[in-house]
């Protein structure tokens, strides 16, 4: 019963944890923009992530190995240390979007200057970080993400035609590059591979065995799939508020506008306190997810539950991340912009992290019976083509399409 | 995967791996693999090496020196150090170490940024 309650609780800030700025940004323009024609790239990123996860927690249950563990040893340190650099950038790019996402969130909702809201959003973050238990804030940021569901209520409400619904879940070509451009988002928003870095470091830190795999496998499964839905009701609703009034969404507030045109300010209220706690949420992911990976790669000691006097580099790493995430935001970029940067060069970045989780988890060396079996090697090589695809069509499409503007 | 289950392979399997002191404490990785004994001897496991010291050994020629320069050139008891292979007290998801990292050396980096850190509050 325990079990259950807490898969269930887990699922709820799954679903709350999925959707980040990323969803945000790149779904509703894709929906203003292409209609219900990009949800594929939905259901795509979806059964991505959901590999991508469940191999990372199964060796990390199996052979106690986290993600950049996994990269050190079958990468080498050279490509390792690429990799490292890599992600740490991207992170941080990240970071950066998701608390200029918070800041423009917060000045929505208190009408003060975005700068002094940069200050407040970062601040609330470290000191929540620093002073809450980690399963309190897991929480706080999971169950309060879920106001984000009035965007699937919204969607229902706002009675699309389904059936043209379930013609965008069938893979199109439109012909044009800003369809492949926003294609490439949408997907690369789905997998946000900091989720998986945090996703199999906290288990390690749970000390995962093999009896918890199949928690591992439901977890991610229903978690994953459910975020998707919602992830997809953003589109769903942009597609009916934006897409006929040829407005394009490039500002953070727009997209709630979505949930008010459904249910008046209630709706508004909901849809921006939902997007503050689920970018929040992610910014908190994402920093550990900066720590865990530069402390497993350099071999310091690491972990939330930790003291920090027992962790210190590790408790340095995530604090510097948000005193940089914060010089960022505050320089003025355009969190918007920003997230664009992060999710494509995510997408770039990620086969060099999923390659070597793909080849220990298939290695009976490590993971002994729970090697992946015939139908994980045919997924997992699947998702790798694809993936390797996506990354490298992601920067060519990015300077063809100005950045989606074209 | 060696065909012999008793042996190990040297570079797949511990190259690399985490190490872990006796108290269970992350403490550094085995970042190099040192052997002993000269030309026309028989070579002999010898030492762990760990640290960020040792890594521009391991770059492409070209980028050694200025690895060096931000790595550490590999000052030993500082940005290297030396564990005796006999210290390894058994090889699993990690390196376990018989003896406390703070006695091989280890895990220094940590430790005086703790000391530090255990002054704020909550620490």
């Amino acid at each position: 019963m325990k079990k259950v309650l807490g898969l269930a609780l887990g699922i709820l800030a799954a679903i709350g944890g999925f959707v980040d700025i990323g969803e945000l940004v790149f779904n509703v323009q894709a929906g203003a923009s292409f209609r219900y024609s990009l949800l594929w790239a939905v259901v795509l990123g979806v059964i991505a992530i959901i590999v991508f996860a469940e191999m990372s927690g199964r060796v990390a249950a199996v052979s106690g190995r986290p993600v950049f563990d996994v990269v050190r040893m079958r990468m080498g340190l050279n490509v390792g240390l690429v990799t490292l650099a890599a992600s740490l950038l991207i992170n941080l790019i990240t970071l950066a979007a998701e608390v200029g996402g918070a800041a423009l969130v917060l000045q929505l909702l208190l009408n003060f200057k975005v700068g002094t809201m940069i200050l407040l959003a970062a601040i609330a973050l470290v000191l929540i970080v620093y002073f809450v238990p980690f399963d309190g804030i897991e929480r706080i940021f999971g169950y309060m993400g879920c106001a984000l569901l009035i965007f699937l209520v919204a969607a229902i409400h706002l009675k699309p035609d389904w059936h043209q619904v379930a013609r965008g879940l069938v893979p199109s070509w439109s012909g044009s590059w800003l369809y492949a451009y926003f294609a490439v988002g949408v997907i690369g928003s789905a997998i946000a591979p900091y989720e998986v870095y945090f996703y199999s470091s906290g288990a390690i830190e749970d000390r995962w065995t093999v009896k918890d795999l199949n928690f591992n496998r439901v977890n991610v499964t229903l978690g994953f799939v459910l975020g998707g839905i919602l992830s997809a009701a953003l589109i769903i609703v942009s597609a009916e508020v934006f897409a006929p009034l040829h407005v394009s969404p490039g500002y953070l507030g727009t997209t709630a506008l979505g949930a008010e045109q459904a249910y008046g300010a209630i709706g508004l209220l909901l849809a921006l306190l939902g997007m503050l706690f689920a970018v929040g949420g992610a910014a908190v992911e994402c920093a550990f997810s900066g720590a865990y990976s530069l402390a497993q790669f350099a071999g310091w000691e690491w972990g939330k539950y930790r003291r920090k006097r027992d962790a210190p580099r590790f408790t340095l790493t995530w604090m510097i991340f948000f005193a940089l995430a914060f010089v960022i935001v505050e320089s003025g970029v355009d969190p918007v912009q920003l997230t664009e940067y992060a999710v494509i060069f995510s997408a770039v970045a990620l086969p060099l992290t999923y390659l070597p989780v793909l080849l220990i988890a298939r290695d009976p060396t490590y993971m002994g019976e729970h090697v992946n079996g015939i139908v994980g090697n045919v997924l997992g090589w699947t998702f790798f083509v694809i993936l390797l695809g996506v990354s490298l069509a992601a920067i060519p499409l990015m300077v063809i399409t100005h950045g989606g503007a074209s | 995967m060696s065909d012999f289950p008793d042996l190990m392979d040297l570079a797949y399997r511990i190259l690399d791996d985490q190490l872990v002191d006796v108290d269970g404490r992350r403490c550094g990785r085995a970042d190099d693999i040192e052997f002993e004994g000269g030309l026309g001897d028989p070579p002999r496991l010898y030492a762990i090496i760990s640290g960020s010291g040792s890594w521009h050994r391991r770059f492409p020629r070209r980028l050694r020196g200025i690895g060096a320069r931000v790595f550490g050139n590999g000052v030993s008891g500082a940005d290297v150090i030396r564990v005796p292979w006999n210290q390894i007290d058994e090889i699993g998801a990690v390196l376990k170490l018989k003896a406390k990292a703070r006695e091989l050396g280890l895990g220094q980096g940590d430790y005086r940024e703790g000391v530090r850190v255990a002054h704020w509050p909550k620490s």
